[in-house]
């Protein structure tokens, strides 16, 4: 930039969010399309349509006889193209803390103590539904 | 009527949102969670989880390149999403807790959802934009942190250099504004913007760029609750985001030609239109008020 030296933190997220970003719409957009086109998947187009008026426990409960608390119900079945679509939204979901912690390196020690602090708030966020049922039941 | 009829709707439904958005100045994001609340037949549980996921990406996809300018700024950031973070999930888990708790859930949230539209309504009519706020002094913890940064501006030929205070004020405010983002799937620039730029002095450019910062940690935190329960379905997520990117595109090439201020006043008025059908959808599912269609 024209006599304005960026912050390298800056830079640094910058950079691994916008390469992350892209891999994440590519992976989440183009099974998903297949996914709407075919209308097969984990969950067909059809039962989905039958029931996306129900709330999301009811859903699962109704499509797939299953509660959902976790994430096992797209990670089990990656052979079909919904839950693909759902490695997408995954990348992006996950793309903020990895350039969290990518920028770490390039932080002063306060901004290294801050950033820390938020990659932890960030994969416990993560790793909260795996220890607790909170959310409902 | 066919499957793909709803899907189809959504795509066009969000591509017209994308266009209009960059033109009148209001968030895709903030429009989408209440218009597909009130006129589409989805649980509000999927829609805000394609809303989340919707502001996350267009916010992803406009981050990095003002980062990289200096314009979003990581040290403004980091300290603020500290706190909001806590309260995006908290959010997430309270909204989604009330439409599974309750056999009427649903019809809270929808209602509630319309009230925080009217404030927001509230807040873009009446916040000013101030382009470059005078910062005369510096709060200790702002000091301490070193809240300060440097673009070059080329409307001015000019390095612009700014700092920003009132860390301490501004915290509580973003603590809410998370919450609400959390729990109704909305992007928060509508609320981040004014806090950046009328009570911690960050010029206009620095807080709507900053702004995108925040909502790529706030909302990305929050989506977790919402994978983790199942309320993200690719068959309403894929073709809204599509929508959005594709009309986003061509809308912010109508916006450098024109940006009409009555286009604004449309889309905050089909807001208000949205605040009230909420409300009374969700009047009506409680038995309140007859059931329109």
């Amino acid at each position: 930039m024209k006599g304005v030296e960026v912050d390298p933190m800056n830079t640094t997220f910058a950079k691994t969010m916008e390469i992350l970003t892209y891999i994440g719409l590519v992976v989440m957009i183009v099974p998903g399309i297949i996914y709407i086109v075919t209308g097969i998947g984990y969950v067909n187009t059809a039962d989905a349509v039958e029931n996306w008026g129900k709330s999301a426990s009811e859903f699962w409960k109704a499509t797939k006889g299953i509660e959902v608390h976790g994430y096992s119900w797209f990670l089990n079945n990656l052979t079909y193209f919904d839950c693909l679509s759902i490695i997408g939204i995954v990348i992006l979901a996950i793309t903020p803390l990895v350039s969290m912690i990518a920028s770490i390196t390039k932080a002063d020690s306060k901004y290294k103590v801050i950033l820390l602090i938020v990659v932890i708030e960030f994969i416990v966020a993560i790793v909260r539904p795996l220890f607790m049922h909170v959310t409902g039941h | 009527m066919d499957w793909w009829f709803w899907p189809a709707c959504l795509f066009l439904f969000t591509l017209i949102i994308g266009i209009i958005a960059p033109i009148s100045g209001v968030g895709g994001g903030v429009l989408f969670v209440p218009l597909t609340t009130a006129f589409f037949p989805f649980h509000p549980d999927f829609i805000r989880g394609a809303g989340l996921i919707m502001a996350l990406t267009s916010a992803l996809s406009s981050a990095p390149h003002f980062a990289k300018k200096g314009l979003a700024n990581l040290r403004i950031m980091a300290p603020i999403v500290v706190v909001s973070i806590i309260t995006s999930i908290l959010g997430g888990i309270i909204g989604l807790w009330i439409t599974s708790a309750f056999p009427e859930g649903k019809y809270y949230i929808t209602i509630m959802l319309g009230i925080v539209l009217f404030i927001i309504f509230a807040v873009m009519l009446t916040s000013k934009r101030v382009e470059f706020p005078e910062v005369k002094e510096v709060d200790s913890l702002s000091e301490k942190l070193e809240l300060k940064g440097a673009w070059y501006e080329p409307t001015l030929g000019k390095v612009v250099e700014y700092r920003v205070t009132n860390m301490k004020i501004a915290l509580p405010a973003f603590a809410g504004v998370g919450f609400i983002a959390g729990m109704f799937g909305l992007g928060a620039g509508w609320a981040n913007v004014p806090v950046l730029n009328l009570i911690m002095g960050a010029p206009i450019k620095v807080a709507t760029s900053t702004s995108m910062m925040i909502i790529t940690v706030n909302d990305a935190a929050a989506a977790w609750v919402y994978l983790s329960r199942g309320a993200i379905l690719p068959m309403i997520v894929v073709p809204s985001v599509l929508g959005i990117t594709i009309g986003a595109r061509i809308g912010a090439k109508l916006a450098v030609r024109a940006r009409p201020r009555i286009v604004r006043y449309i889309v905050l008025g089909v807001m208000l239109l949205a605040a009230v059908l909420d409300i009374y959808k969700g009047l009506a599912g409680l038995g309140y008020v007859p059931k329109l269609f």
